[in-house]
């Protein structure tokens, strides 16, 4: 992640949505993105798409609810990208 | 040097500077070459073969996409790209600290003048006619366009995790405590634009190897070239930026505008790609100072030493953050001005809205407090009786002074000498008689009064910000320097990324160099990314770290000389030292001493260093038509050390200028999320007839732990200016006038009162 004063760690989830799931394709991504703002990290990062970034620990916390949240809409497949800034924790343990 | 040679345009060679000696005045050296109109800016910038690039933009504030139709743009003959956000090769949104704003729009638009497709076309004229064929199917929505509205629990979501982008609350002392004498006030102030005279502008060139170089006019190359990579996904090392002549920037070019868009034109057509905004274009091309409503209550003892202050202070950040959650925080850390408060409880907020999008500009988030804070210290002078520079006087912070975050200011804060040194400058003489020059009279020759209905006021204004990045970011700067015999004469060159944006940055080098190497001929090579990043040319931070930097740098070098001399027998001096052909270089990254986090309570060492002016505006005020002269604008500033004193006095100046423009003149006028005044036909900026006479003293008090003990200057005067004004104007008028710019309708409609010849300065005048 470059720039001033990035978040340590970023997760960037893209989701495949399905045709057969449970919920419409639609339905599928707003899960994951209502999920993933209610972590107050998150903002829209593409059409499918949507990036959380904050602290190690609540990025991927907030990155499995949304996941969960995906898959229990339907979603056959979540893309997740995480990235750390070169002075975040690194991930050895989660604090 | 080392690196490696640009493959994609040729550039001149750096211009050798004689400059002279640190504190000293050093002619600029772009001075000449601008005046005389012979200065390249980067829309001047050209390419065989190029071709020209612009941008459709969104009419709504507030809209969802449907579908977006390029074929009929693609159609165009002489169109050789149409892009939309499907094109983005890599990430596809980006930002400074929160990635949250989209390279090219795709379901939704959050802002009148969001970017949705890009084109590349052989001609300026055809790329616009492209622009205007694309066909996009927008379903309208209601804007959010204010920031209290944007809090409420049942407001739009305007992104996934809510409209409040941070909130920073101070809480010190018992913030819960009373006093004998209380005053409150609510005010506001409106947006102001930077109104850079060069517009946006950059060159992509394609290398014809999957990378690009852009020239382009910018603050802070490294973090364009970060944000470039992430969004075309190619290694940094694929992405060279090399620094544009950049045409004034006060933080309207510290986030990307068209960097990625003239990048992918370039990458997608394998043609150089420029992109030159309008002026129009400009206005919805980059961010704005924040608008702001402020509630304050200040309380005190009756002898009029300040007990508690608390505020309440509402950013409207717009569409995405940009830099939002720095100008919150020091909203917050400068919202009780350099006085010594004992207990406080300060709150600021920065929201998400349909208005467009907000961010750095010169003296972030102090100079909108600095107009309430000011404003309440008059307002309580006058509730206890007391002179309003007394109250100030009495309640100013001093070295050692704790500041509502806890921070101890540890260098030195003379406020008490910058007010009482202003206070002691002559007033400009009350005119007498009915002879009166029409020049001198507000609106000039084109008013209408004869003087008859001129009040005078007099106001003081004090400012107050921290120099550098805060809050625990590494702020640094990378300079390398090179020491060689160039036909026989010792020269030195200098290369870092600082970016030359005005404010003499080039020179103050050139002048760090000579006066550390003693050698007189100095080249500061084009700031680029070959070389290690310099932060941004922003939060009066560049002379301080960049200096550092090539300061430390040139230490290196010659401790090397020096130790070379020794080896060899010789004086410790570069023509007896070094053979024809052989050089010295060393690199330096020099850091900042460390800041730390605001913790929840709002406490914690954030600021590396504090800067403090102080204004005083005297102003006539037509009570028939509302009409302003500003008579005079007197000022005292902090700097630790006048590195170059003429360039300095040219910084205090034109920040004074910026400041009266807020007080009385710039505004972007917002109506539902919409710009009305988006030209400088309409964005009314104080010009040379508006500017009055200044007096300036400067105080050069050391900060042991600076280069040289010089202070960051950039912003103070655009801090302390507004208040002064206002203070003034009130003055005049008797009247509260909470919003900023005053205009006319503020002002007229008083009392005819006593004539212009029989009055002088009016009570809060401080005198």
């Amino acid at each position: 992640m470059p720039g001033y004063n990035r978040a340590p760690v970023s997760a960037e989830l893209t989701i495949a949505a399905s045709a057969q799931g449970r919920e419409s394709p639609q339905a599928q991504i707003d899960a994951l993105r209502a999920a993933a703002g209610a972590s107050g990290l998150a903002h829209e990062s593409g059409p499918t798409s949507t990036l959380l970034a904050g602290g190690r620990a609540e990025v991927l916390e907030a990155t499995c609810q949304a996941i969960e949240a995906a898959l229990d809409a339907g979603a056959r497949s979540v893309d997740v990208r995480v990235e750390a800034t070169e002075d975040a924790d690194r991930f050895g343990t989660l604090s | 040097m080392t690196t490696p040679a640009t493959p994609t345009r040729a550039r001149p060679a750096a211009p050798v500077q004689r400059p002279n000696a640190v504190g000293v005045t050093t002619t600029r050296i772009d001075g000449i070459p601008k005046v005389k109109g012979e200065f390249e800016f980067s829309s001047d910038m050209r390419m065989d073969g190029m071709l020209w690039g612009a941008t459709l933009r969104s009419p709504h504030p507030r809209a969802d996409i449907w579908a977006i139709d390029i074929a009929p743009a693609l159609a165009i003959p002489g169109v050789h790209a149409v892009l939309t956000h499907e094109d983005v090769p890599g990430r596809k949104v980006y930002g400074m600290e929160i990635p949250d704003q989209p390279v090219l729009a795709w379901d939704h638009v959050r802002y009148q003048g969001e970017a949705i497709a890009i084109v590349a076309a052989d001609h300026p004229e055809t790329a616009r006619r492209a622009v205007a064929a694309i066909q996009v199917d927008f379903e309208v929505l209601e804007p959010l366009a204010d920031a209290e509205a944007a809090m409420a629990p049942d407001a739009p979501r305007l992104h996934l995790s809510g409209n409040v982008l941070r909130h920073v609350r101070i809480n010190h002392g018992d913030p819960e405590a009373t006093a004998d004498v209380v005053v409150t006030g609510e005010y506001e102030v409106g947006m102001q634009d930077q109104a850079f005279l060069g517009p946006e502008s950059g060159l992509a060139v394609p290398d014809g190897e999957g990378g690009v170089d852009l020239y382009i006019a910018t603050q802070w190359l490294h973090v364009d070239r970060d944000q470039l990579a992430e969004s075309l996904d190619l290694p940094p090392e694929k992405v060279r930026l090399e620094l544009g002549g950049v045409g004034g920037a006060f933080g309207g070019r510290e986030d990307l505008s068209m960097q990625i868009h003239a990048c992918m034109l370039a990458l997608h057509t394998n043609r150089p790609v420029k992109i030159v905004y309008n002026r129009e274009e400009s206005f919805f091309g980059h961010v704005h100072r924040h608008p702001c409503r402020m509630r304050y209550e200040h309380g005190a003892g009756r002898d009029g030493r300040l007990v508690y202050v608390r505020a309440r202070v509402v950013l409207d950040g717009g569409a995405y953050a940009s830099s939002s959650t720095a100008v919150c925080s020091n909203a917050a850390c400068f919202a009780a001005g350099p006085y010594e408060v004992p207990n406080a409880r300060l709150d600021a907020y920065v929201t998400y809205t349909n208005n467009p999008p907000c961010g750095a500009m010169r003296g972030f988030g102090s100079v909108q407090v600095a107009i309430g804070h000011e404003a309440q210290m008059d307002k309580l002078a006058a509730a206890l009786g007391i002179d309003p520079v007394e109250l100030r006087i009495m309640n100013a912070m001093r070295p050692g002074s704790r500041m509502p975050t806890g921070q101890v200011v540890r260098e030195p804060a003379p406020v008490v000498e910058l007010l009482e040194r202003l206070r002691a400058m002559p007033l400009p003489p009350a005119a007498t008689g009915d002879g009166h020059d029409p020049r001198e009279l507000p609106g000039g020759v084109s008013n209408t009064t004869r003087g008859e209905s001129v009040r005078r006021g007099v106001g003081y204004g004090l400012g107050f910000k921290n120099v550098g990045f805060s809050e625990g970011f590494d702020d640094y700067s990378t300079a390398r320097v090179r020491l060689s015999l160039d036909g026989g004469e010792p020269l030195v060159e200098v290369h870092t990324a600082a970016a030359e944006v005005g404010q003499g940055v080039i020179t103050v080098q050139a002048q760090i160099a000579h006066t550390e190497l003693g050698v007189e001929r100095v080249a500061v090579l084009a700031a680029d990314t070959r070389v290690g990043s310099a932060g941004s040319s922003s939060a009066s931070r560049q002379t301080y770290v960049t200096g550092g930097a090539v300061k430390a740098a040139c230490e290196a070098v010659r401790e090397r000389l020096e130790a070379l001399a020794e080896e060899r027998g010789a004086p410790a001096t570069p023509a007896a030292v070094l053979g024809e052909g052989e050089a010295i270089e060393e690199t330096v990254e020099w850091h900042h001493r460390e800041t730390f986090p605001l913790d929840a309570d709002g406490q914690g060492d954030a600021h590396m260093q504090f800067a403090f002016s102080a204004h005083r505006a005297v102003v006539d005020v037509d009570t028939e038509l509302g009409l302003v002269r500003v008579v005079e604008l007197a000022t005292t500033q902090e700097v630790g050390r006048a590195m170059n004193p003429q360039a300095l006095l040219g910084q205090i100046e034109g920040g004074t200028a910026q400041g009266l423009g807020l007080a009385l003149l710039e505004e972007i006028q917002v109506a539902e999320g919409k710009v009305l005044n988006a030209s400088f036909t309409d964005y009314l900026l104080p010009t040379i007839l508006d500017m009055p006479p200044m007096r300036i003293e400067l105080l050069e008090h050391a900060d042991p732990e600076a280069p040289y003990g010089l202070k960051g200057v950039g912003e103070p005067p655009n801090i302390s200016t507004p208040p002064a004004v206002a203070a003034a104007l009130r003055a005049a008028t008797g009247r509260e006038l909470p919003r900023l710019p005053v205009r006319p309708e503020h002002l007229v409609g008083l009392d005819p009162g006593p004539s212009r010849a029989s009055r002088g300065p009016t009570a809060g005048s401080g005198r």
